[in-house]
């Protein structure tokens, strides 16, 4: 059968892949007529099934992206978009921008700094709480709160923590330390997106315990047995048995996490408006600042295509590391 | 069902060490006082900022002002003032537009979940672009669902606001779905053909009925993002009685005096809701997160 084929040309493999490959779906010997012709009709009802995922993606994918190129490459303001032709001078006046390279640069820094502060976090807890014999329901429901409680109640919360006017942190420091200056961390041009970020983290770490904790349970009992057979320690037992196991889930879950913060919005919008001075602008604020504020849809759709390149470059080798994890 | 598990592990870790003091029960590592240690610093950390709002609402403006952690006489104002105000319907408009939303997601998305995952309908593409809207921030999207919204009539009302919603959700429930649509032995689907269900019929019949706790966990995770939901919120519902609880929060803190005790015992009002169907339905939570989120 392979000489026949590799014996005639190109020209006959062509024709004989479409009925090798109509008869195969059927498989069974017996069953061999039906799913043939059922097969047409089966794939419109898939493609009708579809329909209306690729609609989604129509409004939320390919016409934000046609929008935004077209919106990049011309003056537009919010309520007149595309006045004319500007080739690559928004493009130009947003990487000249030191605004926009900060902003860039911060949402960078903050993404990897959240992201990795809450996967630490978010792990060691996931491991502890997979040790401690006292973690019941109600433990574990109380350390998913954080998650959903809306974002924006989560700022006005730490807005209250780090309030300067009896806020519970310059209580607490008070307290300690009479006769201390104030601490306003949220007026605080370096310590103010460190507030936003200690708000992310609580907020967010929740996932990563969850993921990582359902992860430890779902390991297999037997490479477990086996290693204690084999007189593991409890050290070797974690470094090369546990850790090994989790590993991919944690990839996968600082991805998540890096994702998330790179969204952050509500956060600085209810804690610091961007301020003191530009000192948390992050990108999907500066964006939102640029398109509904000053009404310049140009620079703002340039600064999401920026956005878009640093999102792409920075993940996919977190996205190589946690595909090759997995399949290890 | 991970109770369960948890608890029998438990029980033997705990028969184990009694009965069998060389090897512990594989599976679970013996516990640690450092483990339990850090357990309950994570349960502080977690409950302590919740609790000071809670105590907030019940203080007067001079009560937080002067750095007292507790109220000394419980101030119930703040929350008779929360009550009289927007809030209470903001908290229903949100109830229905996250429900409301959900429910729709789901509608739009099982269908295609299902061809994408078990048949491969539109091909590797497909299902590697359905994520996408998800990696940017939402703001990108804002302008096509305003105009989608101008199209049909629907802006600053609660039904456009749910729809959109519906639609910004879907990628993020297929990716969700996709998961559980897996665990489904192919061979239920391949009985329901053989006994000539069309797909339309399998689809109905047999996929969705297996499919409801995941639909259940997707549904709720769905619904407690839109519950959340800020940005497309303060765009969409300018109008004062389509306005969510988030926009109204928010709105309270650009307020020329800020009353901190109003705002707190509004925050939680905001939160009840939302913490109550996560407690009720945390099983599906969590099974919706862990099931679809790692795969």
């Amino acid at each position: 059968m392979s000489t026949d084929i590799s014996a005639e040309p190109r020209y006959q493999h062509g024709s004989m892949a479409e009925p090798s490959a109509a008869a195969k779906p059927p498989g069974l010997p017996n069953s061999s007529g039906s799913p043939r012709r059922r097969r047409p009709r089966a794939q419109v009802y898939h493609r009708i099934f579809i329909s209306p995922s690729v609609l989604v993606l129509l409004v939320l994918a390919a016409y934000p992206l046609v929008f935004i190129a077209s919106a990049a490459l011309t003056r537009s303001s919010l309520g007149n978009p595309f006045q004319e032709f500007v080739g690559v001078a928004n493009f130009q006046s947003a990487v000249g921008s030191p605004a926009v390279r900060d902003s860039l640069a911060l949402g960078t820094g903050y993404a990897f700094g959240v992201a990795i502060a809450s996967t630490i976090l978010g792990s060691v807890t996931a491991v502890a709480l997979w040790r401690s014999l006292h973690a019941g329901a109600f433990v574990r429901t109380v350390l998913l709160l954080p998650m959903i409680v809306p974002p924006v109640v989560v700022g006005i919360l730490f807005g209250f923590i780090f309030s300067p006017s009896g806020g519970l942190l310059h209580t607490l420091i008070r307290r300690f330390t009479p006769g201390s200056g104030t601490y306003a961390v949220l007026s605080d041009t370096t310590w103010a997106i460190f507030g936003v970020a200690l708000a992310d983290v609580w907020e967010w770490t929740p996932l990563v315990v969850l993921l990582v904790f359902t992860a430890l349970l779902g390991q297999q009992p037997e490479i477990i047995e086996a290693a204690q057979l084999d007189g593991a320690s409890g050290y070797q037992m974690f470094r090369h048995i546990t850790l090994p196991a989790v590993a991919g889930t944690i990839v996968a879950a600082f991805m998540i996490r890096l994702i998330l913060a790179f969204k952050v919005f509500d956060l600085v919008y209810v804690m610091t408006s961007g301020g003191p001075g530009s000192s948390t602008q992050v990108p999907a604020f500066l964006i939102w600042r640029s398109a509904l504020q000053n009404f310049d849809v140009g620079i703002a759709a340039t600064i999401t295509l920026l956005l878009a390149v640093v999102v792409t470059v920075v993940t996919i080798p977190v996205f190589l590391i946690s595909k090759r994890l997995r399949n290890d | 069902m991970t109770d369960t598990t948890n608890t029998t592990r438990a029980a033997q870790a705990l028969t184990s060490r009694r009965f069998r003091t060389r090897l512990p029960t594989p599976g679970k590592p013996r516990p640690s006082l450092l483990a339990n240690t850090w357990v309950g610093l994570s349960v502080v950390v977690v409950l302590v900022p919740l609790l000071y709002l809670l105590s907030i609402s019940f203080m007067t403006q001079g009560q937080i002002a002067s750095g007292i952690l507790l109220p000394t006489q419980p101030a119930f104002s703040n929350w008779s003032n929360a009550w009289d105000s927007a809030i209470p319907r903001g908290v229903l408009n949100s109830l229905g537009a996250a429900f409301g939303g959900a429910i729709l997601t789901l509608l739009l998305a099982l269908p295609g979940a299902w061809a994408i995952a078990r048949h491969r309908t539109g091909g590797k593409a497909l299902a590697g672009l359905i994520l996408s809207p998800w990696l940017l921030p939402p703001i990108v999207a804002i302008i096509p669902l305003l105009t989608l919204l101008r199209i049909l009539g629907l802006t600053n009302t609660l039904e456009g606001l749910t729809l959109v919603y519906a639609l910004i959700n879907v990628p993020v429930a297929i990716w969700l779905l996709d998961g559980f649509i897996r665990r489904i032995p192919v061979e239920i689907e391949e009985a329901g053909r053989i006994d000539g269900a069309n797909e339309g019929q399998l689809l109905l019949r047999v996929v969705t009925p297996m499919l409801a706790p995941a639909l259940i966990a997707v549904g709720v995770i769905a619904a407690i993002l839109n519950y959340n939901e800020f940005l497309f919120a303060t765009f969409l519902t300018q109008s004062q009685d389509s306005q969510t609880v988030p926009v109204l929060l928010a709105g309270m803190l650009s307020e020329r005096v800020q009353d901190f005790g109003r705002i707190a015992a509004s925050s939680l009002i905001a939160v009840i809701p939302v913490f109550t169907v996560a407690v009720i339905l945390q099983r599906y939570l969590i099974e919706g997160l862990t099931t679809g989120a790692v795969k």
